[in-house]
Order: structure tokens, then sequence, then C-alpha cells
């Protein structure tokens, strides 16, 4: 009976963790679809939104839920810098420059942080007063419930913005094909810069529940990130379901192997699980086919 | 014959102040986490080598020169440590370096530096850092086989317990500290229950504290190297219900561990190389340190580089020489130097403290316990 209860708690822990990466990773989509770009600097919109919430509520002291609306909206001030500063001025040049340019602003982001808010890692409250509660032995962390509450919340409303309103709609026809959509009449420079607001403010999101877990640090991002990337192409490049599939398998994989067979290589297992994917279904879980694409 | 001496002393303090105009410092190098994942710890260690640097300076520096500071960054990485290293010795005047607070770090280095042959104060505790036959390392801290030794003396001595877990970070410092405290505990005839590891960044430790929880330890000895994985594991641990007693290596004692886990590190006891008030020397230095970084609290960090720049700027002087054999032979040779972290004495292996203090943490404030010291 123990041992079913451990497994339930490795699990939940896992499908916490696997939510903030599917949030990342449906980031990651979400620019790859609009722009055809890998923004590398998606990690650090978590990072930016953890310590956007650092200064109204720890710092400035605002109530939690103020705190949090201003962080995103300062995420989604963000994201429109992001667009015209970083992505904008390439928009016409190949995928290389503009990657680069992703790198560029994450290390900028980086130590632009490190010079505001001091290199100490900061603990962040929770979003709810209670530590969390314990069923049968089975400890439920209030932040990992949120976690996972916040994320059904958001992948229901990404779904229901896209398939179910005109903007949406927009923005899908305009990351399908940037020439029909012009010639339909959608402003596809907006849509690009729309994109890159909900973007950040999905990282912002995963950076503002994961902070009381993983404490606010600078390099928080790039380790979620990786292994959102990671997420990003075992549910298949691109693909938004995919983004979200891939990040709670990803979490449960690494949390039941770590627990099974052996911690240390914890890291390992969600990178063998890419490699697997990489070898045998190289367009992931929901991906199509790069022939049947052209 | 008196007459003369005076002249000649005259003469040659004449010339010493000359030269010292003209070469103006002696330079020693610190390699530092400035940016990357432990800035953090940067910023301390910092402080404590400007603190030395000040009071050295302010007595008159070394050999009548004033003693000079070369910061070079590591970005808290191996390749950028034995970057770091290479840039200050080909710079010229670098006579000694202080290295890294990391044994990755200085195990990296290591080679870079045993070809350069510039002494340099390590702070890395993997006690064979030491012993790999570079005899240009000199330790400013007690190694990890003084620290187990005292984790598992003071666990099965004072706390009385029996069934250990030890859990450790799978880098150079969390395995050889692993090594060392199965080591210690075997001394006392104790085969641990369970042994840990975990890789640093961890971002969840519930299967570790599932397998201490099986394990049945009721007591954990931990070698983690960063702050953050200190604060997520004793959060999980405390919430999945296990209150075994806990004492672990300097990390779990930092004032930003202390921060970040909250109330969940409360009673846990930390062997610290230094306590604010363990001894005179470091009250005083605590006083220092608080009134010169208003808002900071003086940790190992800053307190080991304090030390080292004060043992290099005294090996330096009592060589009389900045020539590498002659400063490597009087740091050798420094006997009873009291200083924050305790007395020094170097032996040939370059190693100079062999004690730690034990501290608890009574509710986010570090307590002494008390010192516990070996011979050899």
């Amino acid at each position: 009976m123990q041992i079913l209860f451990d497994n339930l708690q490795v699990l939940f822990q896992g499908l916490a963790l696997g939510s903030i990466y599917a949030l990342v990773a449906l980031g990651f989509v979400l620019i790859i679809r609009a722009t055809n770009v890998v923004n590398f600097a998606q990690g650090d919109f978590a990072m930016l939104g953890a310590y956007g919430m650092v200064l109204f509520f720890t710092t400035l002291a605002w109530p939690y839920w103020l705190a949090f609306g201003a962080a995103l909206v300062a995420m989604a001030i963000f994201g429109v810098l992001f667009n015209y500063g970083v992505y904008y001025p390439l928009r016409h040049r190949s995928f290389l420059p503009v990657l680069i340019s992703t790198l560029g602003a994450s290390i900028f982001l980086q130590n632009t942080v490190l010079a505001v808010f001091g290199p100490q890692p900061k603990p962040l409250e929770k979003m709810l007063n209670t530590d969390g509660i314990n069923i049968g032995g089975i400890f439920l962390d209030s932040q990992y419930l949120m976690i996972l509450i916040v994320t059904v919340a958001l992948v229901a409303f990404t779904y229901l913005f896209f398939e179910h309103t005109l903007l949406g709609k927009k923005l899908q026809a305009t990351s399908q094909d940037k020439d029909m959509a012009r010639l339909l009449g959608i402003p596809v420079a907006l849509m690009i810069s729309i994109t890159f607001v909900y973007s950040a403010v999905l990282g912002g999101v995963a950076g503002v529940l994961v902070g009381p877990i993983l404490f606010v640090s600078i390099g928080m991002g790039s380790i979620i990130a990786l292994k959102a990337f990671a997420a990003t192409i075992i549910g298949g490049f691109g693909d938004v379901t995919g983004a979200i599939v891939g990040g709670l398998l990803l979490g449960v994989i690494e949390s039941l192997a770590a627990y099974h067979i052996s911690v240390p290589y914890k890291d390992a297992y969600a990178f063998l699980a890419l490699f697997i994917f990489l070898l045998f279904r190289p367009q992931g879980i929901f991906g199509e086919k790069v022939s049947e694409k052209a | 014959m008196r007459t003369f001496t005076a002249i000649a002393a005259v003469v040659i303090g004449a010339a010493v102040h000359l030269t010292a105009h003209a070469q103006d410092t002696i330079k020693i190098g610190l390699v530092n986490e400035a940016t990357g994942p432990n800035a953090e710890a940067g910023v301390y260690t910092h402080n404590g080598a400007k603190l030395a640097l000040e009071e050295i300076n302010a007595a008159g520096g070394v050999l009548g020169k004033k003693l000079e500071l070369k910061l070079e960054d590591n970005q808290s990485t191996n390749p950028g440590t034995v970057l770091a290293f290479s840039k200050l010795f080909g710079e010229k005047g670098i006579v000694a370096t202080i290295g890294p607070i990391r044994s990755t770090q200085v195990q990296a280095a290591s080679p870079t530096i045993k070809k350069a042959g510039i002494p340099t104060m390590i702070g890395g505790t993997d006690p064979s850092l030491t012993k790999v036959k570079n005899r240009w390392l000199f330790r400013g801290r007690p190694s990890d086989s003084y620290s187990s030794k005292v984790i598992a003396d003071f666990g099965v001595n004072t706390l009385k317990k029996q069934k250990w877990a030890i859990v450790h970070s799978t880098d150079a410092f969390g395995a050889g500290g692993m090594a060392a405290l199965t080591a210690a505990l075997k001394e006392h005839g104790i085969t641990p229950v369970l042994v840990q590891g975990y890789t640093n960044n961890s971002q969840d430790f519930t299967p570790v504290v599932l397998a201490i929880k099986k394990s049945g330890a009721d007591i954990i000895g931990s070698y983690m190297t960063n702050s953050p994985d200190v604060g997520i594991f004793a959060k999980q641990l405390r919430q999945l219900g296990i209150n075994a007693e806990w004492v672990g290596s300097p990390s779990v004692v930092t004032d930003t561990a202390m921060k970040l886990a909250g109330p969940a590190l409360n009673g846990v006891y930390g062997i610290a190389d230094f306590t604010p008030d363990a001894s005179d020397e470091s009250k005083g230095y605590s006083k220092k340190y608080r009134e010169t970084y208003k808002q900071l609290d003086p940790d190992v960090y800053s307190s080991w580089a304090y030390d080292a720049l004060k043992i290099l700027a005294l090996a330096i002087n009592t060589a009389k020489s900045t020539d590498p054999e002659a400063i490597r032979k009087a740091v050798v040779g420094i006997k009873g130097y009291k200083g924050v972290e305790g007395t020094y004495t170097f032996d040939d292996n370059g190693d100079g403290l062999r004690g730690y203090n034990v501290v608890k943490n009574d509710a986010g404030k570090v307590s002494f316990i008390k010192h516990i010291d070996f011979k050899e």
C-alpha cells in the first residue's frame, strides 16, 4: 500500500513540474508557428515573470493578486518590446540570425536582471496561504495544486481562444500562411506582436507559479526551457497539443524514473526520452511528417 | 658602524620607496564567481577579499608596496575557471592567486596552476585536491575529511544516532564528501542505511525524500552544493513528514539557504568553518563586515577569502620576496596563525585547518554549538 502511495506522490510531483514544462513549451510553440523561429529566451520569460512578482509583491508589498496582475501586464508590455527589439528588425532574414538574436536577448535579460536584483536567489510566497493537504500519506503541496489548476485553465483558454474567436483564427491563419493571411486583410505584423505578448504572458505565469518551489533566480528559466524545448520535440515540433502532452509526459517520465531507477540520472531520462523520439519518431507524438507539410 | 647602518637603512629605505613608486603594487589575482549560477557567493567572496585588502594596505601593504587585487570572473563554470587562471597567469606581475571555493572548479584548474607554478589559495574542500602532487595549492579551509569526521562525531557521540542516511550532490564536492563521511562513519562502526546522490539544480527531491523514508534513517548527513537545492530538499523533507535529525555540510547554514527554506531548516545542524561568534578574531571580523556591507551578514564565502588574502600577504612579508618558491616555503611554514576561520598550521600538502564549528539553525539564527578539532 505504501508503495502505491509513494508512486502517486511521485506522479503528482511529476505532473506539476510537467505542467510548468508544458506552459513554457506552449510559449515556444506559439512563437515557432508564428515566426518559424525557436525563441531561446523563452525560459527567461518565466524568469522575468517571477522577478516581476518579486518586485511587485515582495519589494513593493502589493496585495498578491494585484501584484500577479501587474506582473502579467508587465510581461505583456515586455512581449511587445521583445517583438520589436529582437524579432521584427530581422523578420526578413533567415532562421539563423533571428535565432542568434533571441540567444543574445536571453544573455542580455539574465545579466540585466543580475544587475538590477543582484545574484541572490529569492524566495517567493505561495499563491495560497496554506502549505498543502495530506491525503492518506500523500502530501499535496498547495502550490503544486495551483500549478495544475492554472495550467488546465490556461490550456482550455488557449484552445477556446484559438478555435472559437475571430482573433484566434486570424492568429492561426497568420501562422499557417503569412502571404495568404496578408491577402485576406489580416494585419500580419500585429498578429505576430500579439503572439509574442501571449507567449510572454504564458512564460510569466509559469515563472510566478514555479517561483515559490524552485525559488527565483537568474538561471531558473534556463533549467525549465531546456526541458520545455525537449517537450516540444517529443510532442511534435510546432504542435500545440504536442507541447502540452510532451511537457506532462516529460515531467512524469523523469519523476517516475528517478524514483524507480536512480535519482542522479533524473535529467538523463528526460533526454533519453528525447533521444528515443528523435530516433524512432522524429516528428513527435502529434507532429506531421515534413513531407506532408510541404 | 652604527652611522653606516643608519645611512644604509635610509638609502635602502629610499630605494624601496622609489621602487614602490616605480612598480606601484604587488598583484594578487582573485578568480571569482562574479557571474553565472553562483554569482551570489561571488559577491561575498569579493567583499571578504576587499576587507582584507584594505586592512593589509592600511597596515603598510606587503614588502613596502601596496597590495592590489586583480579580479577575474570564472562565470561559475569549470572552463571559465581554467580560462580565468590562464588569463591571470598570462598577465605580468601576478605573484599569487586566490582560486575558487568549489572543488570541481579547483580540480579543473589544477593542471593550469601547476604548470604556471604560482602559489594559489583554494577554498574547495574535496580532500584529494591537495593530494594530487600539485605543490602550488594551499587550502584556506578545512578539508572534507575533517568536515565528515566532525559530522560523524557530532551525530554519533552528541546526538547519539546510529541509522544514517547520506544525501549528496554528485559533483566533485558532494561525491568527495560522501566518500569521506562513509569512511568517517565506518570508524564509529556504522554503515549508512542509505547513500543517495542527486544532480545539482534538481527541481524535485521527492524520490530522495521517499528513499529516506523507506530506509528508516533517524539522522541525515548531507553534502549539498547549491542553496536552492538545500531549500527545495528541506521543504519537501518536512512536508513528507520526516523529522530525522540533519547534520549537513556548510551549505545548510548559509544565509541564502536559510532565507530560501524558511522554517523547514529550523533545528538543522550544520558544520561551518566560519561562525561569527566562534572566536575573538571572527567576532571582530563580523563586526567590521556588517559595518562595511550594511545589509549582508558575514559567511564562509567572505571569511575564507579574507583569511586567504591575509595568509598570502603574511607569507610574502615573511618570505621577503615574491618568488613562488619562497612564498610556498613561507606558507607551509605558517604555524598557529589565528584567522577568522580558525587557527592555521600548514602541512606540506598545503592544508592549514583541521577542525570545524558545529552550529544550529535556531529559527533562522545560527547559534554556535561547539568547535571540534582534530590533530591530523
